[in-house]
């Protein structure tokens, strides 16, 4: 859908793009949960609407003159443009990751062959995030327990990178044999394919929509870039 | 042989300063878990005081007060009669030696020697006051002969022994242990309790948060209770596991030791020790 | 595989771990037959838990070093087994639950089925072994729980779980009360001694808490430097007057007993007294 957007010029692409997207959000019931991605690309969007409304190249119907700079259609055309296309991309990307559970998407990619240390490794890595989070709290807490100086000058602060780090760094590596251990103890080490446990439906319509969506976004973007496809 | 530091005591006070002392505190976590709900405590210079409660009862929370660790939502804490206010946790680090439970999460220094010198460098000894602190807590953890070796060449029990010396180096009035017999065996759980005695031989107050019932009974002349963030039960050993203390404990999950419970069993009195147990059953049989 | 052959037997077994010299085991005889109880006690580096380590056949199997002498599994050298053969005849519980949690599985359910998963059995098959596990221990209620949030011993109760979903005939535990607090020592303690009961597994605990050690194990043998310096019945060996030299704290049963009796009074009392 980015890439739609992206592709196609003129409004076309990024205006329709965006209608699809909002209607899969809104279908899917995260519309709300979507804004955050929308507004973080508020710095982005700000900076194209500026540099393009006063900036564009070769452009002369103006709008307003503020000092040495000119404000013309053609620019604020181009910005919107490039807005709706920012705001697409981030919206898709919003859908995406709101819609698609990790445990889910991994054993999705297991049942299609992908191995199972590459999917422990991606799977517990994920997971240990707010372990470690956790973990360099309680560092924090023993170093400046031990009168680390956290609150002070910036330069006493830098004194604490090893302090803060070398423990985090040499407790994740203590616990590699652990948890090796561990794994070789539930026969991780077996040859067998994993047992599928999590369910994937995938109804006959589902499929034939992806299909039909990706042929026609690589159609589209074909049509697009080689100048067959005139819209407004 | 008193070694109390009082310099930073405001002397206006009365002589009998406290070392801690909590007034109506209360703490609430940001996500919204009230963990201190009103606490009120006192502990005199010297004291050796146990603080035991279930996992979640606030006892953590509470010894994090302490240091700065963690600030009060509402009450006061004082340090040697001075509140803790906006003391940076680096400053009050010099009045209150806080160890904590997991020495892996504290040790990043390749040498023993260099792991204990941390502490007491950070609050302001160097030269020869640094290295006699550094060979005085050794010694008293009995890692003496260890100093060069890499920390992560000793086992578990014998790093949970360094990171206590990096705190006891820094010769702080007040030390507060974390669980500091979980993992050890009987001659480590022997070396806590000389170290205990040690300490509170120099004049230093000493706190600790312990599921160990027996090591707080034979260690400790004060026993602090707590569930749910408030404290159910105060006083000493003798008290609190005494038959009439035994519903406070229980209901935050705690069994009196066994001496105690045999004691009561045979109408014998408080009996939290085995000393004190054998005692009785010697009146008892005579 | 004769009656005697089944369980757990150790003949002069010494260990060296990978680029030492030092023999952390020396010279161990060691039974644990089918339905036995063993409980291993001593100093921190006496040796309990690379014996742990060496019964499991996870050394040298996985971690290599040096083995010497012969470790039987139900009759076999464990030397044949690949880790993964070995882990279905012998499991083992650390005493850290958050290590031994693979942390990828979003219920307790999944995480129990993390073993039998791995040996690509079949789903009902997989599914029975799953409820049997938690069945065994009492946690079938915690079967859709987040595994990351759960108390300590509950959290060792699962890992447990995810090891006997691989119905191992022999069950080793290295500490597995030492990171927990009273109430998940309760839990833990009160699961084993249930499995225990029941029978089937050869079991080898190594502890410090002597006091739940009566309570569970059939026989004890004491480590000291890698050697085994004391082997009898439970009572007797937690009863040795050498207990405390070596490292181990006497059941408070034994010590008050002993302090009384030095004390001249004479202790008699009913076992009940002492719960």
């Amino acid at each position: 859908m980015a890439a739609v957007a992206f592709a196609v010029r003129q409004w076309t692409g990024p205006v329709s793009m965006l209608v699809v997207v909002a209607v899969i959000a809104v279908s899917a019931g995260i519309a709300r949960r979507t804004v955050p991605f929308a507004l973080a690309t508020i710095p982005l969007v700000a900076s194209i609407l500026l540099v393009n409304t006063f900036l564009f190249p070769g452009a002369h119907d103006v709008l307003l003159r503020l000092g040495p700079f000119s404000a013309t259609g053609t620019g604020l055309a181009a910005a919107l443009q490039a807005t709706l296309r920012v705001v697409a991309f981030a919206l898709s990307v919003a859908v995406f990751s709101l819609t698609t559970s990790t445990d889910d998407l991994l054993s999705d990619l297991e049942r299609r062959g992908v191995g199972r240390r590459a999917i422990y490794v991606i799977g517990s890595a994920i997971g240990m995030i707010p372990r470690m989070i956790e973990r360099a709290g309680e560092i924090a807490d023993s170093q400046r327990a031990r009168g680390l100086d956290t609150e002070g000058s910036a330069w006493r602060r830098v004194r604490g990178v090893v302090p803060l780090a070398g423990p985090m760094i040499s407790g994740a590596l203590s616990e590699v044999e652990e948890r090796t251990l561990a794994l070789e103890a539930r026969a991780f080490g077996a040859a067998a394919r994993r047992t599928v446990i999590r369910s994937h439906p995938d109804a006959q319509g589902e499929r034939a929509l992806r299909w039909a969506v990706f042929v026609g976004t690589v159609a589209l973007i074909g049509l697009a870039l080689s100048g067959l496809l005139v819209l407004p | 042989m008193s070694g109390v530091d009082v310099s930073g005591v405001d002397v206006s006070n009365p002589p009998s300063i406290e070392a801690i002392r909590c007034e109506a505190l209360a703490f609430t976590y940001p996500d919204g878990t009230a963990a201190l709900r009103g606490i009120d405590l006192a502990i005199p210079v010297g004291g050796r005081v146990a603080i035991v409660g279930q996992n979640g009862s606030g006892k953590s929370t509470l010894v994090r007060q302490l240091n700065g660790l963690l600030r009060p939502t509402s009450g006061t804490v004082s340090i040697l009669g001075r509140p803790v206010g906006r003391r940076h946790v680096a400053e009050l680090a010099r009045d209150v030696g806080l160890a904590f439970q997991n020495p892996d999460r504290q040790i990043f220094a390749g040498r023993v020697s260099t792991e204990v010198a941390f502490g007491p460098r950070n609050v302001g000894l160097d030269g020869a006051a640094l290295d006699e602190a550094v060979t005085r807590a050794l010694g008293l953890v009995g890692l003496a002969d260890a100093g060069r070796t890499n920390p992560y060449d000793l086992g578990f029990s014998k790093r949970k022994l360094l990171a206590l010396a990096s705190v006891l180096a820094m010769g702080t009035p007040i030390v507060v242990l974390d669980e500091p017999t979980t993992g050890q065996d009987a001659g480590g759980i022997a070396r806590i309790e000389s170290i205990v005695e040690a300490l509170a031989a120099e004049g230093r107050t000493v706190v600790t948060i312990s599921h160990d019932m027996r090591f707080v009974a034979e260690s400790f002349d004060r026993v602090v209770v707590m569930r749910e963030g408030r404290i159910v039960a105060d006083g000493t050993p003798a008290e609190v596991f005494a038959e009439a203390g035994w519903p406070a404990l229980r209901s935050t999950n705690l069994e009196p030791p066994v001496a105690a419970r045999v004691g009561a069993s045979l109408g014998l009195g408080a009996t939290p020790t085995e000393g004190a147990l054998v005692e009785a059953l010697r009146s008892a049989s005579a | 595989m004769t009656e005697e052959a089944a369980g757990l037997h150790l003949r002069g077994v010494s260990y060296r771990y990978a680029g030492t010299d030092r023999r952390v085991l020396q010279d161990v005889d060691l039974d644990v037959p089918a339905g036995r109880v063993l409980g291993v006690v001593g100093r921190n580096d006496a040796g309990k838990s690379t014996l742990c380590l060496v019964a499991a056949a996870l050394a040298p199997g996985v971690i290599g070093g040096r083995l010497e002498g012969q470790v039987s599994i139900d009759g076999v050298d464990s030397r044949s087994f690949l880790p993964h053969e070995a882990a279905q005849r012998v499991g083992i519980l650390f005493q850290n639950p958050e290590t031994q949690l693979s942390g990828t599985a979003a219920t307790v359910f999944e995480e129990v089925a993390f073993g039998p998963r791995n040996l690509g059995l079949p789903l009902a098959d997989l599914v029975e072994r799953v409820e049997e596990a938690l069945d065994q221990l009492g946690i079938v209620d915690l079967a859709p729980r987040d595994p990351q949030r759960l108390s300590g011993g509950q959290a060792q109760l699962v890992a447990l779980a995810s090891v006997l979903a691989l119905r191992p005939g022999i069950l080793v535990l290295d500490e597995p009360t030492s990171q927990l607090d009273p109430a998940g020592t309760r839990l833990v303690g009160d699961a084993l001694a249930r499995l225990a009961a029941s029978g089937r597994a050869a079991v080898l605990v190594a502890e410090h808490k002597t006091d739940l050690l009566e309570r569970l194990a059939d026989d004890v043998v004491v480590m000291d430097a890698g050697r085994v310096v004391i082997s009898a019945p439970a009572r007797d060996a937690l009863a040795d007057g050498r207990l405390l030299e070596l490292g181990v704290t006497p059941p408070a049963r034994v010590s008050i007993s002993r302090a009384a009796a030095a004390a001249g009074v004479e202790t008699r009392l009913a076992g009940a007294a002492w719960t």
